[in-house]
């Protein structure tokens, strides 16, 4: 397909789902459609730093989770924020900003920390090691209760974040009859996401990414060129890292509190699909893919009711991960490159 | 210290189990198994199913209550599903997606997805509610050092039973043999004359059968859980990849000390109150063994980097 076709495809399916919320839901779509393309976009972010790891680089992460986690606490530890059973009150903290950026270099120092040992390795061991440092991670913050929250979780932060919303946006959600502190979030999420595509673009086409892209297809010439493959893998390692800390961060702004449990396995494969969907290696794949991957879930309740009867939230959760490992089943066999990546960038091999 | 000793050899017989099965599967089939775990649960859920009295506690879909058979006609019955199960996926995916020539990527996200899929399928089959068997409680005794119920000794010893048949099986008989030269070179295997569709179709019965015991296994010194599976997989993946992936010997022995450390580092001294981390002690020694002998403590030197 041309560029151009796999763009209308694209767009025919975004705006095919977002019509089917309003056909589907008769009861406030509006907050449905808002609450829907927030994790949309906070998603999308994580999906494209997972497309610099496996789409240009073509390494299997599977520890995403830890990166977007490793990122939230980092910045929500550092601001004012309430944390543990007695849910007790840390008042001081460092600007919002500096505190993302330390998250952010945080966020790439683990992926550094976790690539150094795993960089060398061949494809499926990757995988293997990355989900278990993703599960390190987890386990270590729910047990280190008196810095993190540990199972209590950390609250009591979004002010910090809520207090630098612009004044329109407020008029805007009373009109629309939705929360503004989610519009807000929203907004934030998607011009970082607009920004990290117009950087992407630039660095896809530099020499740099240019090298990335010969470390996937073969990471012997690129040695043989000169170039150190090794050192290219940690820096896309880190790279990728740094922008899943960002998505956490925004994560953590969305649910207004912090919880261990949002950084599951379950998380990472949930970028897996979104990246599969939206098309491994390009850049703007992780959108249409976020939007139709969350339009998807948020009809489950009504696939569920067409199951069972009544479905219980049980039904409904068990439904809809059970599509979701449909959704990545089906896609990998009948179409592997997703809506907007291209076959031959596709690595499918371990070499 | 050494009562941990004894629940340390109980769970590193369970992971021993689980990581030869996917060791075996590894190593005939060039698959990393995420759907491992599910197959781990479907043994000790279809168990909980067949062997609790309709009367109990639990149900199964909706309105639907358990069998209530033997406990030892449950076992048999769970593992014969969990192999006929391993030969479904064989022959209506695996083979399909061979035929085609998926590359292994492609196949590993595939048993993902089959995983999620699995898991959330018994979540809404068996609901999220812990079970156990209905077996009756027993007391501990002392066998050598260790402290232990009689069905768990009994565990230990079947679990050993169950390895030492393997070993000869694989070792000695002629679909063994097979196996093993399947495992080699596919096309070598070919050329003289073995069927390799049916060695890899025998390989998944036989992994599915051992995974399923091993779930069983861990149903009755624990309960039994929809998300059991993916809890105990990196446990066993960690076992298998310390020992050398692809390797029988070194899956049994990686089980082993994963279950033993991950057991006895609750008695450490500074993971006093922190027990709930163990299983981060056992997948950080893999990472750390990985770092140094990438191939596993027995595993052969090929290129894996």
């Amino acid at each position: 397909m041309k560029q151009r076709k796999r763009i209308l495809l694209g767009l025919f399916l975004v705006v095919f789902s977002i019509g089917m919320i309003y056909f589907l839901n008769d009861e406030g779509p509006t907050r449905i459609l808002v609450n829907l393309m927030t994790f949309a976009g906070i998603y999308s972010i994580s999906a494209i730093g997972l497309n610099i790891h496996f789409g240009w680089t073509g390494m299997l992460n599977f520890g995403h989770a830890a990166f977007m986690g490793i990122g939230a606490y980092t910045t929500i530890l550092l601001i004012p924020h309430a944390a543990g059973r007695e849910g007790s009150i840390n008042e001081e903290g460092l600007p919002l900003f500096i505190a993302i950026i330390i998250g952010l270099v945080a966020s790439a120092l683990f992926g550094l920390l976790v690539g150094l040992p795993a960089i060398r390795l061949r494809g499926d061991y990757l995988a293997i090691v990355t989900i278990a440092s993703s599960e390190i991670f987890r386990l270590v913050v729910r047990d280190q209760e008196n810095l993190t929250g540990g199972v209590y979780g950390v609250i009591s932060f979004s002010d910090i974040f809520q207090n630098i919303r612009p004044k329109f946006l407020e008029d805007l959600a009373l009109n629309l009859d939705v929360s503004a502190g989610q519009l807000w979030v929203a907004t934030v999420s998607w011009l970082m996401v607009i920004l990290l595509i117009l950087i992407l673009k630039r660095l896809q086409n530099s020499p740099w990414g240019r090298a990335l892209r010969a470390v996937r297809e073969d990471e012997d010439a690129v040695r043989a060129l000169g170039k150190n493959a090794v050192w290219l893998k940690l820096q896309s390692f880190m790279l990728g890292a740094s922008i899943a800390g960002l998505s956490g961060i925004l994560l953590a702004f969305n649910y207004g509190t912090l919880q261990v449990e949002y950084f599951v396995p379950l998380l990472t494969f949930y970028i897996w699909a979104i990246m599969i969907l939206g098309g491994v290696g390009a850049i703007s794949g992780p959108i249409f893919g976020s939007i139709l991957f969350w339009a998807f879930i948020s009809e489950t309740d009504q696939i569920a009711a067409l199951i069972f009867e009544n479905a219980d939230g049980q039904q409904i959760a068990g439904v809809r991960f059970m599509l979701v490992g449909l959704l990545i089943i089906g896609l990998m066999i009948l179409r592997p490159s997703g809506i907007m990546g291209k076959k031959e960038e596709l690595l499918l091999d371990v070499k | 210290m050494l009562d941990q000793l004894g629940n340390g050899l109980l769970l590193g017989i369970i992971i021993s189990v689980a990581s030869v099965a996917l060791s075996l599967l590894y190593g005939v089939t060039r698959i990393v198994n995420f759907a491992h775990g599910e197959i781990i649960a479907l043994g000790a859920i279809m168990a909980s199913f067949f062997s609790n009295l309709p009367t109990s506690r639990y149900i199964f879909l909706e309105n639907t209550s358990p069998l209530g058979l033997s406990f030892e006609i449950s076992l048999f019955l769970s593992i014969l599903i969990c192999g006929l199960f391993g030969a479904v996926l064989e022959l209506f995916v695996f083979r399909p997606l061979r035929r085609n020539e998926f590359g292994n990527i492609a196949v590993l996200v595939i048993t993902i997805g089959i995983s999620i899929f699995l898991r959330h399928l018994y979540l809404i089959f068996a609901s999220s509610k812990p079970q156990n068997y209905p077996l009756d409680l027993q007391r501990r005794e002392q066998y050598f050092i260790f402290d232990l119920t009689p069905r768990n000794a009994k565990i230990i010893v079947y679990g050993i039973l169950i390895m030492v048949l393997f070993g000869l099986f694989i070792s000695l008989t002629k679909i063994g043999k097979q196996m093993r030269a399947v495992r080699d070179s596919t096309e070598l295997a070919n050329i003289s004359g073995i069927n390799s569709d049916r060695i890899i179709l025998y390989t998944w019965i036989l992994s599915s059968m051992l995974a399923g015991t091993a779930g069983i296994f861990q149903g009755m010194i624990n309960d039994v859980r929809w998300n059991m599976g993916f809890l105990i997989l990196l446990l066993v993946f960690a076992g298998t990849v310390l020992g050398g992936i692809g390797t029988s010997f070194g899956a049994m022995i990686g089980g082993f000390v994963i279950g033993i450390v991950v057991q006895v580092s609750v008695a450490l001294p500074f993971m006093e109150g922190h027990t709930e981390a163990k299983n981060a002690i056992a997948l950080a020694i893999m990472i750390l063994i990985l770092l140094v002998r990438p191939q596993g403590i027995f595993g052969k030197k090929e290129r894996i980097s």
